[in-house]
């Protein structure tokens, strides 16, 4: 029988090569000695953690972090049919991501609802110049915990405090965490608009969410 | 009572440390450069020296007598006429004004003329007017005049330009799609800037400043770098200054290679290479500012990344000092206690050659 801390370390490093077949072959593996949600949890979310890492650390870019959250949706995908009645549609939280009107920044955002859902938030990222009230909308469509708003540009900045406003003004801002990035946004920002969170970069953001949600 | 300075969070706000506490956030800082970096940190002289510069009481402080640096500008005469939320502070004057101001007035020692859009992009419809500019203003200055503006690749995917949005396809994950978007915006990128630059030249332009370099990433970065090989070949005199976006080239494409070296990734002390390598004269460094983070820490880290950036430099280093960069706090009208200190650290510890 096969060592079970070798299982998911072959997983999580079957991630970070960012290569699908790898990653399949290395799940149908663990699969036969351990149960699914441990090599979701502690095999395929730890090696895309280690990947946003890596990202951040400048030894892994853009390209691989793609292919990485594409092999891990795979690796998910195989092992989907043996769990648990109930785990299959288990997500941490609910999320509603995107940028602001105005603003046609949308890589940054990207990267942050790529980690998010490779950490298993459900995310519903609406790209780039988002109309302040389709966060509302979607929020409520989707009943989200959390809206995530990025701005890229200080011209931009605002529209975080009017979505902020606008979730007030629909009564919905006691049941929804937001929370703002983007290169002039900062904590201090943050604290002055009322938002629940700042978050400097893509893995701060998933740490953060798991703080205010789970 | 323990005494406690005044200093900043990144973000601009006000803090009071103990000097134990400042010399700590700048060990730590310090390490977090030479950890990312793979370079050394900081020595205990110099940590000493940096924590005496930011615990000085003066409101500004200054250089040593015989230390001073050339000073230049970018983003033209925006500073002075924008108006628009993007760093001016809304003066009605003209270029013309705004450069001969900045000589006679400010103490420049170099100016660039740019477009209100200051990208090259945008300059090609108007490149006539931005000639007669630059020969009026050249009629009217000594200190040397550079044409400036920003390479901003990204303004030539959609919406802004022909080519498919990379981040769009990346989402598709078509990523060898993405990447030949990268290549031709870069090749494309390449030619406008020689073209801009060409004409510019030959109004009497004394060089260019490429201004934020690499902010679509490592593509970015290909194309001022082919841009800057071929203006070297074609105008041997002129005058090529490359200024980056920020600290780490950000692998957008993650394979392109320029002179052999994989462009995704590299910090100052490596893109400095490369810089002098394409033909440049002078290479602008940044250093990003975490606004979660005191200014100990963040100038300890700015110094410890440009100083590795200076004694790798084959060229001069002008040090990117200004909002959310060399260890000065992310606010539009930058503090003045934070702006002079971390320029005397710029200048006496990581030594560079001008800001």
């Amino acid at each position: 029988m096969a060592d079970t801390e070798a299982l998911l370390n072959e997983v999580a490093n079957a991630v970070i090569s960012c290569k699908k077949d790898k990653v399949l072959e290395a799940v149908e593996k663990a699969k036969t000695e351990l149960p699914p949600e441990e090599i979701i949890e502690k095999g395929l979310s730890a090696g895309m953690n280690q990947v946003g890492v890596l990202f951040e650390r400048g030894k892994l870019f853009l390209p691989h972090v793609m292919m990485a959250a594409d092999a891990m949706t795979a690796g998910v995908k195989l092992l989907e049919a043996d769990l648990p009645a109930g785990e299959k549609s288990k997500k941490l939280g609910v999320v509603v991501n995107g940028t602001v009107e105005g603003d046609v920044h949308d890589i940054g955002k990207s990267i942050v609802s790529t980690l998010l859902q490779s950490a298993g938030f459900e995310v519903y990222d609406l790209g780039r110049d988002v109309p302040i009230r389709n966060f509302i909308e979607k929020a409520k469509e989707v009943n989200a915990g959390m809206i995530g708003i990025s701005a890229l540009m200080t011209t931009t900045l605002q529209g975080q405090r009017e979505v902020i406003d606008l979730l007030k003004e629909e009564g919905m801002r006691g049941k929804i965490k937001v929370m703002v990035g983007g290169a002039p946004a900062t904590q201090a920002w943050a604290e002055k608009i009322g938002a629940d969170c700042y978050a400097e970069n893509a893995s701060e953001a998933v740490a953060k969410a798991k703080e205010l949600l789970l | 009572m323990t005494t406690e300075y005044v200093l900043r969070m990144g973000d601009g706000k006000r803090i009071y440390l103990t000097k134990e506490k400042i010399l700590s956030e700048i060990e730590d800082g310090s390490a977090n450069a030479a950890d990312l970096g793979e370079i050394p940190d900081l020595s205990a002289d110099e940590i000493d020296k940096l924590a005496e510069i930011l615990m000085m009481p003066g409101k500004s402080v200054s250089v040593e007598q015989g230390m001073e640096v050339p000073v230049t500008h970018d983003i033209g005469t925006i500073r002075l006429d924008g108006d628009q939320g993007n760093s001016g502070v809304g003066i009605p004057s003209s270029r013309l004004v705004g450069c001969m101001t900045h000589e006679r007035a400010f103490g420049a020692d170099t100016m660039e003329l740019g477009h209100i859009d200051y990208s090259f992009k945008p300059v090609k419809p108007v490149v006539s007017n931005e000639c007669q500019a630059m020969e009026v203003c050249q009629q009217n200055m000594i200190i040397p005049l550079f044409y400036g503006a920003m390479p901003n690749m990204g303004l030539y995917y959609t919406p802004d330009g022909p080519f498919e949005n990379p981040g769009d396809l990346m989402k598709l994950f078509k990523i060898d799609k993405a990447r030949g978007s990268m290549e031709h915006a870069a090749e494309h990128l390449t030619r406008d800037m020689v073209w801009v630059m060409q004409k510019l030249f030959a109004s009497g332009a004394d060089g260019v400043n490429f201004d934020t370099t690499a902010a679509a990433g490592d593509a970015d970065m290909y194309g001022t770098l082919r841009a800057v090989e071929i203006l070297r070949t074609q105008f041997p005199d002129m005058y090529i200054e490359v200024g980056m976006a920020g600290e780490m080239v950000l692998g957008m494409h993650g394979e392109l290679e320029y002179d052999e070296v994989r462009l995704a990734g590299l910090w100052p002390h490596e893109q400095a290479l490369l810089v002098a390598k394409a033909g440049a004269n002078v290479f602008g460094p940044v250093c990003n500012t975490n606004t979660s983070k005191t200014s100990a820490w963040n100038l300890a880290r700015a110094v410890t990344f440009i100083r590795a950036a200076v004694e790798a430099s084959p060229i001069p280093c002008h040090v990117n000092m200004g909002m959310g960069v060399g260890g000065i706090p992310m606010l539009e009208t930058p503090p003045i206690d934070a702006v002079t200190r971390a320029s005397k650290a710029m200048v006496e510890i990581a030594g560079v050659d001008g800001i």
